[in-house]
């Protein structure tokens, strides 16, 4: 055990020392993009005016509430302070809404799709790979050749083809947002009716991609599994099949357990493409129009919370997977 | 007259591989085994040891495949009966096995003494967990392996504790015939000593009644059995009593295997090691005539067409091969002499 409490506290000092690294990126990175992002936001609400020192002092007034004017490291500083106390400042690109207020009206869309979308995904992924390998036959030669050819698809091209087969074509969904254009949200049976037929698209692009990864995976483990010296073994020793079948499943599953970790961890950032194609009002849009807006406080923000919630995942599997797997307990332990 | 526990009639066995071709890895191999006796099986890699240790278990699996034969194990013949009852009825309690690499024969995430509650629980409909713990933890300790064993997962042990571990389950319901495929191969000197040692000690306290013992390493046959059997593509070429195998074979290919032998109490170290020259044949296509001919020095036109069979040469011995006892035994007197 305290080989263990070491091997943990290493990890820890590993996980601070990245994620000091990734703060300072994050704030750095979108801050040397070229451009005014406040001179864009001062054009928006200075619309119309002809006074040209009028529209001066309303700039140099915006410069002074972002701070946009004050040397790099004295910015840092402060983000670093409001950043501690939860205030991630306003959204430029949103002004007058914050940025704590933008994420999470987006954050939850995200996580509403995804966090379904990639359970799903990873168990009818894993149980179609661990049929395949035990059943073998008809059914393996299918289910192969479509997986592989499902989980190489790009993220953006499966939801461009779900966009105009059943968007377009077949008219069956609408093409974008997270509910109708002329709804309120609200609890009212119409619009959660119109929440559930938006959904439906950006989940299922995502999900089939999952799928297609996760069934190629667990099929490899649980065939190298059934070939493994134990099951033999156990057979001799007159354990029923149903039972060998048990050890096999649950020795390939552990290691797609820490796929089905980090694709939690990353989902944030993983597949907020198919977000952007269905222009769903989840963290990828979000982020996009950020980045289109040079909207410095909240790209830090998104890509923090990208950042941390990665961070997160691989540290907990790191962690946890030890107790879970005594393979690799014994290995941690040397 | 002490009772046969295993006995083997004209057993023949294959596997068809993924691309359909039939591999004839065990040919009409007939044995007997009687309680308190050991037999060694010998032969070079490739011809068919552990095929014919997987067969003898009467419980076949693909890409194995049962072609013809009996088994008839402490009296009863398990060739006819159905898969699932051998597994229930005769499956670790009369007929037990010891894998070749038993270093991966245990689950990797399952604690050794869940393993031995499933084991126990697949015969024993009544066994409780507290019973089946005590019941492994005297087994372990009977057999000199601490109990802490009990609780670890495999991959926590030495290779030579997994052994062992392998050993003491395969023995947890004392069957009577106990089949070890090469079980101290991979292990250095010390754990090769501690497994034989352990193997004897099975017999001699009678939690198994009989032993197959599987080997390339000759000599480690010559202390341990009481009898040898050769095998060569898939056939026995040649049986009988331990001693005279070692020290007076007769067919051509156990006198080239046991020229190797080297029996450190006898003085015999500086006998040459002599390889056999030439490969096995494919047993996908085995040859019609005498299966060894190819690499037989005395090898006549007629060896290639006719099927030798196995002919007694008293003692309870019997080899495979066309030429008379006595020629062959000439022959070799002659090469003696010439050396
Ligand atoms: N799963 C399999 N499928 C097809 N052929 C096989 C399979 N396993 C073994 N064979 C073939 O059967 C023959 C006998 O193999 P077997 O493993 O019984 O030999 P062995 O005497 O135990 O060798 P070793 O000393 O190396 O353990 C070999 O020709 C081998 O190629
Ligand atoms: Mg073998």
């Amino acid at each position: 055990m305290k080989g263990y409490l070491r091997y943990f506290l290493n990890k820890l000092g590993w996980f601070a020392i990245t994620f000091v690294f990734a703060f300072l990126l994050n704030f750095i990175l979108p801050r040397l993009m070229p451009g005014d992002p406040v001179a864009a936001i001062v054009a928006r609400f200075a619309q119309g005016m002809s006074n040209s020192t009028g529209v001066q002092a309303i700039y140099e007034q915006y410069v002074e509430l972002f701070g946009t004017n004050k040397p790099m490291w004295e910015q840092f500083v402060i983000y670093l302070q409001n950043v501690a106390k939860g205030d991630f400042g306003f959204s430029f690109s949103q002004y007058p809404r914050t940025v704590a207020d933008v994420l999470k009206a987006s954050l939850w869309w995200t996580i509403a799709l995804q966090f379904p979308a990639i359970i799903v995904g990873w168990l009818i992924g894993n149980t179609l790979g661990a049929l395949a390998a035990y059943l073998k036959g008809g059914f393996d030669k299918v289910l192969m050749p479509l997986s592989i050819f499902v989980s190489n698809f790009p993220p953006f091209g499966m939801a461009v083809i779900f966009m105009v087969v059943f968007g377009v074509n077949l008219k069956w969904f609408p093409t974008s947002g997270g509910y109708g254009f002329d709804l309120i949200p609200s609890f009212s049976w119409q619009f959660i009716q119109s929440v559930i037929i938006h959904y439906q698209m950006p989940f299922w692009s995502i999900v089939i991609i999952a799928i297609g990864g996760q069934a190629i995976g667990m099929r490899s483990m649980a065939i190298y599994e059934l070939n493994a010296d134990y099951v033999k073994y156990s057979r001799f020793m007159g354990i029923k099949d149903s039972k060998i079948v048990g050890y096999v499943f649950r020795n390939a599953m552990l290691p797609q357990i820490t796929g089905l970790a980090l694709s939690i961890g990353t989902m944030v950032g993983g597949a907020l493409v198919a977000e952007i194609v269905f222009s769903y009002p989840g963290l990828g849009t979000t982020l996009l129009r950020a980045v289109l807006g040079q909207d410095y406080p909240l790209i830090s923000a998104s890509t923090l919370i990208i950042t941390v919630m990665v961070l997160f995942a691989n540290f907990i599997i790191e962690i946890l997977y030890g107790f879970i797997d005594p393979r690799i307990k014994a290995v941690q332990a040397d | 007259m002490a009772n046969t526990m295993l006995e083997v009639k004209e057993l023949s066995t294959k596997y068809i591989t993924r691309f359909r071709e039939d591999v004839y890895a065990v040919d009409r191999v007939s044995l007997a085994v009687k309680e308190g006796r050991s037999l060694g099986i010998a032969g070079e890699s490739g011809c068919g040891k552990s095929t014919l240790a997987l067969s003898l278990m009467g419980y076949y699996f693909p890409p194995l495949h049962y072609t013809s034969g009996e088994i008839i194990i402490n009296g009863k013949n398990i060739s006819g009966m159905k898969p699932d009852d051998v597994r229930k009825s005769i499956l670790g309690r009369e007929i037990a096995y010891i894998p070749q690499a038993a270093m991966n024969a245990l689950n990797p995430t399952r604690k050794i003494i869940h393993f031995i509650e499933d084991v126990i629980m697949e015969h024993e409909v009544y066994a409780t967990k507290k019973d089946i713990y005590e019941r492994a933890k005297k087994l372990f300790e009977t057999l000199g392996l601490p109990a802490e064993v009990l609780q670890k997962y495999p991959v926590e042990l030495s290779g030579g504790m997994k052994q062992r571990t392998v050993i003491a389950i395969s023995v947890l319901l004392l069957p009577k015939v106990l089949i070890a495929d090469e079980p101290s191969s991979a292990l250095d000197v010390t754990s090769q000593k501690m497994v034989i040692k352990m193997l004897r000690h099975l017999m001699e306290a009678g939690m198994i009644s009989s032993m197959i013992f599987i080997t390339h390493e000759l000599p480690l046959l010559y202390n341990v059995v009481d009898d040898i059997m050769v095998m060569y593509a898939g056939q026995i070429v040649e049986t009988g009593a331990s001693r005279e195998m070692v020290f007076d074979p007769i067919h051509p290919y156990s006198k080239g295997l046991m020229g190797s032998i080297i029996v450190p109490e006898q003085g015999l170290r500086d006998v040459k090691l002599t390889a056999i020259p030439g490969v096995p044949p494919n047993l996908k296509k085995p040859p019609a005539g005498c299966r060894f001919a190819e690499r037989c020095r005395f090898v006549r036109p007629e060896c290639l067409v006719t099927n030798v069979s196995l002919r007694q040469a008293g003692d309870g011995r019997a080899y495979r091969c066309i030429l008379p006892e006595a020629e062959l035994r000439e022959a070799y007197a002659r090469e003696e002499h010439k050396k």
